[in-house]
């Protein structure tokens, strides 16, 4: 499929360095140390903080505030953290949840939804944690999926 | 300008910083009739080079070919060194400064040592040495590596138990010369001079600070100064490539690049230039130094290989095996107790990969020290952001500081030929103010009466080189040593492991006089580099220069015969043999010195011509510009703009116009070089100016001839005028006739007609000056849209930060491969350009108001024929050979002539106007000296057997033999000078008549015929 740059909203990169957060975007060299830092592009390949940057700097305006992948960044700073740019792509994705609310792309109970989903992944996590943390030192040999599906039990 | 009277400047510079920079601008100027004092803060001069196994991209061994110049620097009457040792003010004006220098106490009297080493042997105290990085250890009194130069130790006084706790001395009593000095202070010294060169280098990037990169958490993580030593034969490994934590030969090992460089986040954004290329140098060696199968993989951004063969070099490493993988490393982690590392990273499309190896070299940038930062505080010079020295685009070694002068990384990261390049230019600028003063400090050296050997039976001393591990790693050095005991005549016999090296020097010099020897046979390296400083050594000790033989075990035999060490040895021998053979025949013999006409010929009026013949004429020679066009100016006329601002134009005009009111520089426009002869110090040139054939007498040749911007084929170039060139743009946007508001796409194409099949390297400026156009259109209307498609974004140095301000307002980079290369679509109506965006997946498709292509830079289309004329090479792609590619890099191999801006390489205008300055400076030597010596390598006529048939002068390629009268008689008759020693006479004389000087029939027989039975 091929990409047609004069169709595309070139102001899009302006506008998310406008945002709060967003400033850096437009240092990126695409070095690609986001993506392999990123625990979620790690599950899922079509998550690439590399790519999304450079849809946004392309001008991709429609297809990245309407597309999934911005929901899927679990904010864990990975990226950020040795970004040779100080690009801050997870205050980017920040700003770009935020213009897509904005812009009418997805329902605030969507982003609220969200919000609750990271609480309740927090809650799961300290559950699972604190169920294995006593035979850490001899080191737990069980089903994770059990572990999970018993902890969700007691939430 | 300081305006005193010139007889009152003090013919004295101070050159602080004892690295290759320093080193050279001190030959330069020692050569030039100053006295020159050379300040080092370690205990020896030799610098970062000196740490190097090798130099990229020849790979030639750093000690090698620095070790003469180092023993050079300690033995030539007009350098002092003052190492272990810092400079704390210079007060004054260019002419007269006044420099307190503190030298730290030795602790060792520098009169009576000897550099035995006994002392360091007998020290018990020990510590990580700092010039292994501490992989190696050094004891309390030190010397900082086998070849320092002073070859004299100095005492740790944080370490020595004497100082600490008033106990031990060992050195004391071991000391066979009494030479320890433990009451000796540190002292301030007061030196005059006339100006000042800082050279003082830079350190690497710590990358302790990188948790990612896990260095100093798992021991085989190194930096890559760390992995030189590892690497280097006089190393902590000697030359044994292993890891540090089990001492096991790495199998697979992984490069990191830009590790503290082009990096915001740690405050280091600039690209430190050298490391892809000591990378791809480490990569290729690596494999040198182990038995095992090596699997190397180079982790990297953009491929900065702008140098000159730099690129040859990057496609020679891809030959032999090593990857190279387009990503910047996220982390580095432990795999379990094996020591061996995961690196984790983006891979192939857009895919988490994982690579296991034995070994991660982080490739470190550059970065000025924090000394040297208090430094240019105390000495009132301006730093740059980054805390380099500031120089103005227009003057590259010029600090802010009149009389104070700037070479190599502390001017900016740089490798090792640009470096000397700067260094030879910084001593030519401050020859250019002190030259009133020329040879009014200066020491004559004094040598021993010439021994009479006459009537001597031959006493041979034969010196076996291993050449750290170039030749001992192949051949059995010592079997080779034993062989030559045994012939005759061969009365002494030693290997060493560098017979450079100045201890090495000491020790030939004290064999000669302890055996009387009268003939020296050295087995090393080759003459053409080192036979020089041997001849020197051996008449210091009173020895005729031409009593000496040298056998190239290591060019002629090690190095290419390094998988077969039996056979390599046994031709090291036939081949040592052979040259005692000679050695028992040979004679000594006379030099020739010969006036120099003081007068310098320019060839090329352009803006390094230009550069190069103001230079010149600055330091009172008078010079000849020949332009072969009507116009002065060259390509410099078709730029406007450049990184930092600066008006081009006006400082074009301004160059012209002080070129032609120069009283000294004669311009001839409409000019071609048609015939050039004779040798340094007196060629002739016949030139046609117009219709008129003009001589012109001078003393060296510098050549400029420039380059021109390649002629597109590619991407329909010429089909549509929305297709232009980068300097195209840059004429309409000057001239005003693009208006930068009209066009909303642009897209520019770098690459065009470089790095491609024909022409494989890279014409270095153009990536710059796409991004700088880029940002000039982006400026005019901020509303454009500008896309650049590259394969790799060579913007170098301190060139990385515009590219940073180009991205930031938004320009648009986007990378393709040779085997995806943008396709440009022309029909009638529009220009499309397709091309695959790999960083998106995708093709991407523009339509471009307007197609800028990043056109290379072609030889001068007129090189070859002027090759010819001046007798000199040039190289596969076209551009002028220089003598050798590091440390001599605007010398041609032949003497007097010498090479500055796009005749050498493409390079943007800031370098080749510093590669000018080098020129003129290098090119003033000889010019100042006022003579030359000629080797007494020249034929001779025996006029009792010459029938004067002429043959030898009819095939005489250099015109350096000639048929004269002798009482109506023809006879042949040697012109010394023009001589170059090939020897073409000397085999077609049919009455063998004509002999070669050192290179007799009945010597070079024995030589082959010992050969040939061998």
């Amino acid at each position: 499929m091929t990409v047609v740059l004069n169709e595309l909203d070139t102001n899009f990169k302006y506008d998310v360095a406008n945002e709060p957060g967003g400033e850096n975007i437009k240092l990126c060299f695409a070095c690609g140390l986001c993506t392999a830092s990123c625990p979620v592009a790690d599950i899922d390949q079509k998550f690439n903080p590399r790519r999304i940057i450079r849809m946004v700097l392309l001008g991709m305006r429609k297809e990245v505030l309407s597309s999934d992948t911005i929901w899927f960044c679990i904010q864990c700073y990975s990226c950020q953290a040795h970004c040779p740019q100080n690009v801050d792509f997870a205050d980017i994705m920040k700003a770009l949840r935020s213009i897509a609310v904005r812009e009418e792309h997805v329902a605030p109970s969507f982003v609220e939804k969200v919000k609750e989903i990271d609480v309740l992944c927090q809650k799961l996590r300290h559950e699972m944690v604190s169920t294995v943390i006593d035979s850490r030192s001899k080191g737990w040999e069980g089903e994770l999926s059990k572990l999970a599906v018993d902890a969700v039990k007691r939430l | 300008m300081d305006k005193q009277n010139g007889n009152d400047r003090i013919g004295a510079i101070l050159v602080v910083g004892g690295g290759i920079g320093g080193i050279q601008a001190a030959l330069d100027l020692a050569e030039s009739g100053y006295y020159v004092y050379l300040v080092e803060k370690s205990p020896s001069i030799g610098g970062v080079m000196a740490q190097l196994d090798k130099t990229f991209p020849t790979c030639d061994c750093s000690i090698c070919i620095l070790s003469p110049k180092l023993v050079e620097c300690g033995r030539h009457p007009n350098i002092k060194l003052i190492t272990y040792s810092e400079v704390l003010t210079v007060e004054g004006q260019p002419g007269h400064f006044r420099a307190v220098i503190l030298k730290h106490a030795r602790s060792v009297n520098e009169s009576l040592c000897t550099g035995c080493g006994i002392c360091q042997e007998k020290c018990p105290w020990s510590t990580p040495s700092e010039f292994e990085q501490g992989l190696g250890k050094r004891k309390a009194i030190y010397v900082p590596y086998a070849q320092a130069i002073p070859n004299m130790p100095v005492i740790d006084r944080k370490l020595c138990a004497y100082f600490l706790k008033g106990t031990c001395r060992a050195c004391v009593k071991f000391c066979p010369r009494g030479a320890i000095d433990l009451d000796q202070v540190d002292q301030t010294i007061e030196v005059n001079v006339g100006a000042v060169i800082i050279s003082i280098g830079f350190d690497e990037f710590d990358p302790a600070s990188l948790f990612n990169y896990g260095y100093r958490k798992y021991p085989n993580v190194v930096t890559s100064i760390e992995f030189e030593r590892i690497l280097s034969a006089s190393g902590p490994f000697s030359g044994e490539l292993v890891r540090l934590s089990d001492r096991k030969p790495p199998k697979r090992i992984a490069w990191l690049q830009c590790v503290g460089s082009r990096d915001e986040s740690l405050g280091y954004p600039y690209c430190s230039s050298a490391c892809c290329t000591y990378a791809i140098k480490q990569a290729i060696v690596a494999k040198e130094h182990t038995p095992v199968e090596l699997e190397e993989t180079i982790f990297f951004m953009d491929m900065r290989t702008q140098g000159k063969d730099f690129d040859r070099f990057y496609e020679r490493a891809k030959r032999e095996g090593v990857a190279f993988v387009r990503a910047k490393v996220y982390e580095v982690q432990e795999a379990g107790s094996t020591g061996n590392l995961i690196v984790k990273y983006l891979g192939e499309n857009d895919k988490l990969t994982t690579y296991e190896c034995d070994m991660v070299v982080l490739s470190v940038g550059f970065h000025p020290s924090r000394e040297s930062i208090v430094l240019a505080k105390k000495l009132g010079i301006q730093l740059n952001p980054y805390g380099f020295c500031y120089t103005d685009m227009f003057s590259p070694v010029e600090t802010s500081r009149p009389g104070f002068f700037v070479a190599g990384v502390y001017q900016g990261p740089k490798d090792i030929p640009e470096t000397v390049m700067q260094a030879n230019g910084a001593a030519g600028r401050a020859s250019v103010i002190l030259a009133p003063a020329r040879n009014t400090l200066t020491k004559k050296k004094k040598y021993s009466m010439e021994k009479d050997i006459q009537g001597e039976k031959p006493r041979i001393g034969v010196f076996v080189c291993h050449c750290g591990i170039n030749i001992g790693g192949v051949v059995n050095v010592a079997e080779v040593a034993e062989y030559a005991r045994t012939l005759s005549d061969v009365v002494y016999v030693e290997d060493n492991l560098y017979t450079c090296s100045q201890d090495t020097q000491e020790k030939i010099k004290a064999t000669i006089r302890e055996h009387n020897l009268n003939r020296i046979v050295v087995a090393s390296c080759s003459p053409r580099t080192h036979e020089p400083l041997f001849q020197e050594t051996i008449r210091e000790a009173g020895l005729n220069r031409y009593l000496f033989e040298m056998a190239n075990i290591r060019d002629q035999c090690s190095w290419v015969h390094r998988d077969r060490p039996e056979e390599a040895t046994q031709k090291a021998k036939a081949l040592v043999g052979g040259s005692i053979a000679k050695a028992r025949l040979i004679s000594p013999l006379r030099e020739i010195t010969i006036p120099v006409v003081p007068k310098g010929l320019v060839i090329g009026g352009g803006i390094a011509g230009m550069t190069a013949a103001l230079e010149l004429a600055n330091q009172g020679f008078e010079c000849f510009l020949i332009e072969k066009t009507d116009k002065l100016g060259g390509n410099v006329r078709r730029v406007h703009y450049t990184l930092d601002g600066s008006d081009v134009s006006t400082f074009l005009n301004e160059t012209i116009a002080k070129v032609e009111q120069n009283e000294l520089i004669h311009v001839y426009k409409n000019a071609a070089i048609q015939e050039v002869s004779g040798y340094v110090g007196n060629f002739k040139s016949r030139v046609l100016v117009k219709d008129e054939d003009i001589v012109l007498e001078h003393g060296v040749i510098i050549v400029a001839t420039g380059g021109n911007e390649y002629h597109a084929s590619e991407y329909l170039y010429g089909k549509s005028d929305r297709l232009i060139t980068q300097l195209e743009l840059e004429e309409k946007l000057a001239a005003g006739t693009l208006n930068g508001k009209k066009f909303k796409n642009i897209l520019m194409i770098q690459c065009v007609g470089s790095r491609t099949e024909e022409r494989p390297y890279c014409s270095k400026l153009c990536c710059a000056q796409a991004v700088k156009n880029a940002m000039i259109i982006m400026e005019m209307n901020p509303s454009a849209n500008i896309y650049i498609l590259y394969k790799d974004l060579r913007t170098y140095g301190f060139k990385e930060e515009i590219y940073q301000k180009a991205r930031k307002m938004g320009v648009i980079f986007i990378r393709y491969t040779d085997e995806n290369k943008p396709e440009v679509i022309h029909d009638n109506v529009s220009i499309k350009v397709k091309v695959l965006d790999e960083v998106l997946g995708e093709d991407v498709l523009i339509e471009p108001d307007l197609v800028v292509l990043s056109c290379g830079i072609v030889p001068n289309e007129d090189s070859k024929a002027l090759a010819k004329t001046l007798r000199v090479t040039l190289n596969e792609d076209g551009f002028f050979l220089e003598a050798h590619v590091k440390l001599r890099p605007v010398d041609f191999a032949t003497d007097g002539i010498f090479m500055a801006g796009l005749a050498h390489s493409p390079k943007p205008m800031e370098e080749s106007i510093a590669q000018a300055l080098a020129a003129a400076g290098r090119a003033a030597i000889p010019l100042a000296k006022g003579f030359v010596s000629v080797e007494p390598i020249v034929s001779h006529v025996d006029e009792a057997a010459c029938i004067g048939c002429g043959l030898c002068a009819s095939i005489c390629p250099f015109a350096a033999i000639r048929l004269v009268s002798r009482d109506g008689v023809h006879k042949a008759e040697t012109i010394a000078a023009s001589c170059k020693g090939c020897g073409l006479c000397a085999a077609s004389c049919p009455q063998l008549a004509i002999t070669m000087g050192h290179f007799r029939s009945e010597e070079l027989t024995a030589q082959i015929e010992t050969l040939a039975t061998a």
